[in-house]
C-alpha cells in the first residue's frame, strides 16, 4: 500500500492502523441512506432464493480519498464506485458507502490482473452499485461489492465472443470459486463485458460488536 | 371596421408572397426527382407563414433528435436529471422488436467521441451536444435510454407539442424499422417546436437557450445554411436515411427577427441533389423574405 493511503482519516472500528476508511453499520445510517443501501435485508435473486444484503460499509469521504485509496496494487476505491445517473440519490454523492467486501473483490482482481498481464478496466456501473439502482433488478453480486464488469482488458474490447469467453476461462483457472456470465444476449448473460463475480459474501470486520 | 389600407396592403403583400414561394418549391420540387417534399415556415418579422404539404408525414430520421432533445430539458427541469449528471457509455440497446439487443455500429455513426467513451460515463449536455452537432446515434440511444421514450412522449404533450410528431424508438433499431416501426414527423410538428424554442417557452427562457445554444452548433451545414450570406446563423438539425433527407431550423439575421423553417424531402434511394435542393428552397425563401416588399 503507498504511502498516499496511510492517511488515518477516521479509523473508527478499523483496526488497521493503515487502512484508511471508517467502517460503519449500515444500520446506524439516516433514513435516507438505510433506504437505499437497505444494509442486513434479505433480497431475492433470479431464482427466487433470499440472500442477506450487506450491513457493513466503508465510508468514502470524498472523491479525493476513492482517487488515493489502493484496494490492491493496481486497483484504487474509485474504480470500483463508478456509477451514473440511475444510482440512487443519496449514493452519488459523498460520503459514500461501499460493502466491506469490496477489498476481497479486488485481491481477486489483482490475481487476474497478473494472470492478463496488462490493465483491467471496470465499467461504468460495474463495480459497486446498490439494491436502489435501476440496474438492479434482483439481487446482484454487484449489490454485495463482489462483482466486476470489466469492458476492456489492455487494448481489447470485451465486446464479442472471442474475447469474452478467453478472458473468461483465465478467470476461472486463476481465481478457484469465481463464476462468470456466459457469453450471450438473454438474461443472465453477457455480450459487451465480462462479468466476474464471488458470489454472496458478507464481510464482517473483526471489531464489529453487534 | 373596415381594415385601413395599410393593412390590407400587408394582408395582399403577404398573400402574394406565400403565393410566389409555393410556386417556387413547386418548381424546385418538379426540377429536383424528389418524391415528396414539404415546407413549413414561420417569419417571426412579417408574420408570413407557409404550410406546403406540412402535414404529410415522412420518416423522422435524425430530427427526431429535437424532441428527445426536449425530452432531455424537460427531465432537467423537472430536477430528475442534472446537465452534469453522468451517463454509462454503452453500447447496447433493446429493440422496440422483442427487446432483441442490437448495437449502434461505429462506422454508421459521424461521431466517434462517444464510441471511445464506451465502458466510462459522459455528462448529459455532452452527450445532448453531441446528438444534436454530429448527430451522434449513441448518444441519442444512451439519452433516450435515460428518460424513456413515454416520458418524452409525455413532455410533447405537456407542451401541446405531440401533433405532428410520432417518438417511438431509439434510433438505429434495424428490427423495427424493418417492421415499419419508425419515428415520424410532419413539417408542421417540427415548426411548433422550433417556434417554441425560438420563443424562449420550452420550460424556461434560460433552458430554451441552453437548446438553442446546441442547435447552433450544428456541423452539418449542407442543407439551410449553405446559400444564406455569412452573417446568418442558423440553429439547425439535419436528419437522413436512404430515402429521406431533412433540415429543420431557426434562421437568424441581422436587422430582422428570425425565421423557422422546415424542410422535408422524401426520395427513392440512391437519387442524389437532395442537400441541393434543400438548400435552394433555403435560398428562395431567404431570398423571398429579405426583399423589400415595395420592390414587388
Amino acid at each position: 500500500m503507498s504511502a498516499s493511503t496511510r492517511f488515518a482519516e477516521n479509523a473508527g472500528m478499523n483496526e488497521s492502523p493503515t487502512f484508511p476508511l471508517r467502517v460503519v453499520d449500515g444500520l446506524s445510517l439516516p433514513p435516507d441512506y438505510r433506504k437505499a443501501l437497505r444494509p442486513g435485508e434479505e433480497w431475492k435473486d433470479l431464482n427466487g432464493f433470499p440472500r442477506q444484503l450487506p450491513r457493513y460499509f466503508y465510508e468514502i469521504p470524498s472523491w479525493d480519498s476513492a482517487m488515493k485509496v489502493e484496494l490492491a496494487t493496481h486497483f484504487l476505491l474509485w474504480e470500483f464506485i463508478q456509477v451514473d445517473v440511475r444510482e440512487a440519490p443519496p449514493l452519488r454523492t459523498f460520503p459514500r458507502y461501499v460493502p466491506c467486501a469490496i477489498t476481497l473483490l479486488a485481491v481477486c482482481l489483482e490475481r487476474f490482473r497478473e494472470a492478463v498481464g496488462t490493465l483491467v478496466h471496470i465499467s461504468a456501473n460495474g463495480g459497486y452499485r446498490s439494491p436502489s439502482h435501476r440496474f438492479s433488478k434482483n439481487a446482484t453480486p454487484h449489490a454485495w461489492g463482489t462483482a466486476a464488469n470489466i469492458y476492456r482488458i489492455g487494448d481489447t474490447y470485451l465486446d464479442n465472443r472471442n474475447a469474452i469467453e478467453r478472458f473468461s476461462l483465465i478467470a476461472r483457472e486463476t481465481l478457484p470459486g469465481i463464476w462468470t456470465r456466459p457469453y450471450g444476449a438473454p438474461t443472465g448473460y453477457a455480450e459487451d463485458h465480462l462479468h466476474l463475480d464471488l458470489g454472496y459474501v458478507l464481510s464482517v470486520p473483526r471489531d464489529v460488536k453487534s | 371596421m373596415r381594415p385601413s389600407p395599410a393593412v390590407t396592403k400587408a394582408a395582399t403583400v403577404s398573400t402574394d408572397r406565400e403565393r410566389a414561394l409555393r410556386h417556387q418549391i413547386e418548381k424546385i420540387e418538379k426540377e429536383s426527382g424528389a418524391k415528396a417534399i414539404a415546407v413549413a415556415l414561420r417569419d417571426v418579422e412579417s408574420d408570413l407563414a407557409l404550410h406546403y404539404h406540412a402535414d404529410r408525414w415522412f420518416h423522422a430520421a435524425s430530427t427526431i433528435k429535437v424532441p428527445i432533445l426536449l425530452g432531455v430539458f424537460a427531465a432537467i427541469d423537472r430536477g430528475e436529471l442534472l446537465p452534469h449528471s453522468r451517463v454509462h457509455v454503452r453500447n447496447r440497446f433493446l429493440s422496440v422488436v422483442e427487446n432483441i439487443p442490437f448495437r449502434v455500429e461505429s462506422g454508421r455513426d459521424s461521431n466517434s467521441a462517444v464510441h471511445n467513451a464506451i465502458g466510462k460515463m459522459m455528462r448529459v449536455d455532452e452527450l445532448a451536444y453531441h446528438m444534436i452537432t454530429t448527430s451522434s446515434n449513441l448518444a441519442t440511444n444512451l439519452l433516450l435510454g435515460v428518460i424513456g421514450p413515454d416520458a418524452a412522449n409525455q413532455t410533447l404533450k405537456e407542451l401541446h407539442l405531440e401533433k405532428g410528431i410520432e417518438l417511438r424508438r431509439g434510433v438505429e433499431d434495424e428490427l423495427a424499422f424493418e417492421k415499419h416501426i419508425n419515428n415520424m414527423v410532419t413539417a408542421d410538428g417540427l415548426l411548433r417546436i422550433l417556434v417554441m424554442l425560438a420563443e424562449g417557452k420550452a420550460f424556461s427562457p434560460g433552458l430554451s437557450r441552453r437548446m438553442m445554444d446546441i442547435l447552433h452548433g450544428q456541423e452539418f451545414n449542407q442543407g439551410i445554411p449553405a446559400r444564406l450570406p455569412k452573417v446568418a446563423r442558423v440553429a439547425h438539425k439535419t436528419g437522413e436515411i436512404s430515402t429521406v433527407a431533412h433540415d429543420a431550423g431557426v434562421v437568424y439575421l441581422p436587422k430582422r427577427k428570425p425565421y423557422v423553417l422546415v424542410i422535408l424531402t422524401e426520395w427513392d434511394p440512391g437519387v442524389s441533389g437532395r442537400s441541393r435542393t434543400i438548400a435552394a428552397i433555403s435560398h428562395t425563401i431567404y431570398e423571398l423574405l429579405t426583399q423589400d416588399p415595395m420592390d414587388e
